[in-house]
């Protein structure tokens, strides 16, 4: 006779009725990764500012490579209890200590990224205001509305709800599909060309430049992790979360790919890098001439800068809760007040971000090429660095115990992309005057990326202090939420 | 001139705008309503109290913090009970025929029957999850069916009444008891630490600040409990502490 499974009871079958699908997760890491923000800031301000023209051939070459790297880290994510966040595979894989270090280096690096989006955010919406109400006011006064804003959001913890996130998401990717298509069908000179989309574009300018683009794809890229966040709410997460990863990666890669070939297309591949220090991200809406689409597009790169610069505003508060939960950072920050709120993680990220728009405004240096790109870029580049790093995590993690996973998703696939990953993060270090426009030897080169050395042996000293003086709460760091448990990396009774 | 407020009539008590009159012939005498000042016995109802405004009823917690909160107050009750306990792998068990204790009330009842009938025991963080969705509703129709709270219409017609305590007092007396569990000269009953356990576990850290003073802590007062229970609040905490982090509002 043969034994039957039992069927699911009340609870069971109540519980998996509020799991959400594939189309629920894959909308949650396309707003992440905000699509015309990307499209019409970043790769016209990379055109604009590197001069590089392999941009193209960048997001198709970093996407496969994501991908790669996505075997590995969506086979670790189903063994963590807290998968929502790289400190925590780094801690699981290669110790608390660099777990430490990996927890300041991600907080950086995202807090980089919220506060690059004001630089944006303000002169475009002061151009907007100034077009459409005649109101002529500079850029930091729109940056500091956008900032009390999020602030005020940001305290009342709302996040922009899915229903209308998944609506404004799903509308930019239709625009960058339409503005794509005009650009493609009206190239410069008449003629087509798919140079732009050669991997030997990646090195046109030395191997030095491919760090760089590197560095600008996985910007553009950044959120496509954000699936294992998700695990424990999606629906037969086994295989919601690596096919949702990479369906994103997938259309990542098409759109940004597509788009930025459109642009240099129209423009003419060796007139995009002036077009774009001309247009800015004019460059983009102009594909689709000066009507309705490039009007439409217009409005939503104002709403899709709002809601990336509250959904990194509500990641960075994130991060802070679980590390201050954990004690990595000061208990403080890991407390709620009334109304389940972290005030205090919350206001430390718009204290930076208030002291960082004004230095900008006070000093009065470039928003969009200083703030917006240089500072965007730098939080790109660290989250290169914590990508290479989690990938020998996940070898790390695996190499103690196999879990039933293949060799593919424990061993070779992180071992490709942490060769890779490192060796773009090292070639990008090499260039980074290329990446951020300035002469080679300018201080603000070095000095970028030299903070996240200095950041990393912080946190690496901060580890090892926690590790002989406060056992109690080295234990705790990398578990997240469960960090009051103090259980081990597999809790007996939930997922493995 | 006549001192109005020592009419000996009646002797109005103003709660928020609400008067309570007490006959003045009863003053100073116990009076029915007095016996809900020692709450109902239940954890899951003084963190209902303790987690709403003593005067507006107004909710003080997310819905999924409190509801994960009430959670772990109802598994709670069962514990201390002797109802249910937690096996060494995690999951929730009903007490075995020979160690059963009845049900308090047809509520635990009916979790209960909904344990009995899971054909596989389930985690902690399963049933909080479950409970969460229901529980603060729940847990307020059964303190307003003991008396604790009615229904009051709100200013706007349309939407749904709010329950708000009959008498302040009532909603006011669980914080004092759960900071009984804080203070190291009196006995600390199971209730109290389980209820400041659960009181952190979920939030509501920021009511008990005045009793945070005293030498004994929360861990301290939780590391006072069974294993079982603990265990069960350390879930409930990191369920409430992965709600906050959650992206689904």
């Amino acid at each position: 006779m043969t034994m039957q499974a039992a069927r699911p009871g009340t609870v069971s079958r109540s519980l998996a009725k509020n799991r959400i699908g594939k189309p629920a997760v894959l909308s949650f890491i396309l707003a992440a990764v905000a699509p015309l923000t990307v499209a019409a800031g970043l790769i016209t301000s990379a055109y604009a500012v590197t001069g590089l023209a392999g941009i193209p051939a960048a997001f198709l070459v970093v996407a496969v490579i994501l991908a790669v790297f996505a075997a590995g880290y969506t086979a670790m994510s189903r063994h963590l209890t807290h998968a929502g966040a790289f400190y925590s595979f780094i801690a699981a894989g290669l110790g608390r200590v660099p777990g430490t270090a990996a927890a300041l280096v991600a907080l950086a690096a995202y807090s980089c990224l919220q506060i690059a989006l004001y630089g944006m955010l303000g002169p475009f919406a002061a151009m907007q205001a100034a077009a459409h109400f005649g109101i002529d006011a500079p850029w930091w006064q729109f940056a500091l509305g956008a900032w009390a804003l999020i602030t005020v959001l940001g305290l009342l913890r709302v996040d922009i709800t899915g229903r209308v996130l998944a609506t404004l998401t799903g509308a930019e990717i239709l625009v960058i599909g339409a503005l794509t298509v005009a650009g493609l069908t009206h190239p410069a000179d008449g003629q087509l060309s798919v140079r732009p989309l050669s991997p030997a574009g990646l090195t046109s300018g030395g191997w030095g430049t491919a760090g760089v683009l590197a560095v600008i794809a996985v910007l553009g890229c950044s959120g496509f992790e954000q699936a294992p966040v998700l695990s424990e709410e999606a629906r037969n997460p086994r295989r919601t979360i690596p096919f949702t990863t990479y369906a994103a990666l997938g259309l990542i890669a098409v759109m940004y790919g597509g788009s930025a070939w459109a642009m240099a297309a129209h423009a003419g591949t060796g007139r995009v890098s002036a077009a774009a220090a001309q247009q800015g991200p004019g460059l983009l809406f102009g594909l689709g001439g000066t009507g309705f689409l490039a009007q439409t597009a217009q409005w939503l790169f104002l709403t899709s800068l709002f809601a990336a610069a509250l959904a990194f505003h509500n990641a960075c508060w994130r991060y802070g809760f679980a590390a201050g939960r954990e004690g990595v950072l000061p208990g403080r920050l890991g407390r709620t007040a009334a109304n389940s709120i972290p005030r205090a993680a919350s206001l430390a990220q718009s204290g930076t971000a208030l002291a960082v728009i004004v230095i900008f405004a006070a000093g009065h240096l470039p928003p969009v090429t200083g703030l917006f790109f240089d500072l965007g870029t730098t939080g790109g580049f660290g989250i290169l660095i914590l990508l290479a790093v989690t990938s020998l995590a996940v070898i790390g993690f695996f190499a103690r115990d196999r879990h039933g996973e293949t060799p593919w998703s424990r061993l070779i696939a992180p071992a490709i992309a942490a060769v890779v990953l490192g060796t773009l993060a090292v070639l990008a270090v090499l260039r980074y005057a290329t990446l951020l426009g300035v002469p080679p030897g300018s201080p603000v080169a070095w000095a970028l990326p030299a903070s996240y050395a200095a950041v990393t042996v912080i946190g690496l000293v901060w580890g090892l202090i926690l590790k002989y003086r406060r056992p109690d709460i080295y234990a705790s760091i990398g578990l997240g939420p469960y960090a009051v448990t103090g259980q081990p990396v597999h809790v007996p009774g939930t997922r493995s | 001139m006549t001192d109005r407020s020592l009419t000996p009539r009646s002797v109005p008590e103003l709660y928020g705008g609400r008067y309570v009159v007490r006959p003045a012939e009863r003053y100073g005498q116990a009076t029915p309503e007095d016996s809900r000042l020692r709450g109902t016995g239940r954890v899951a109802d003084d963190l209902w109290l303790m987690a709403h405004d003593d005067r507006t009823g107004r909710a003080l917690l997310k819905p999924r913090q409190l509801g994960l909160g009430l959670a772990g107050g109802l598994l709670a009750d069962l514990f201390l009970g002797g109802r249910a306990g937690l096996g060494a792998d995690g999951t929730i068990r009903p007490a075995s025929r020979a160690h059963r204790v009845p049900a308090a009330d047809a509520a635990d009842a009916a979790l209960l029957e909904l344990m009995a009938a899971e054909p596989i025991p389930l985690p902690v963080r399963d049933w909080l999850r479950f409970l969460a969705a229901r529980a603060a509703e729940q847990v307020g129709a059964r303190l307003e069916d003991a008396g604790y709270l009615t229904t009051v219409r709100r200013r706007v017609r349309w939407l749904p009444g709010r329950l708000i305590p009959g008498d302040p007092d009532w909603a006011i007396t669980p914080i004092s008891r759960a900071g009984m569990a804080l203070d190291p000269r009196r006995p600390a009953s199971p209730h109290a630490c389980a209820l400041v356990g659960l009181a952190t576990a979920c939030g509501l850290g920021f009511r008990l600040d005045q009793y945070l003073t005293h030498a004994r802590t929360v861990p301290d007062a939780v590391q006072l409990l069974p294993p079982d229970v603990r265990a069960l609040i350390a879930a409930t905490a990191a369920a409430a502490a992965s709600a906050v982090l959650s992206h689904r509002t």
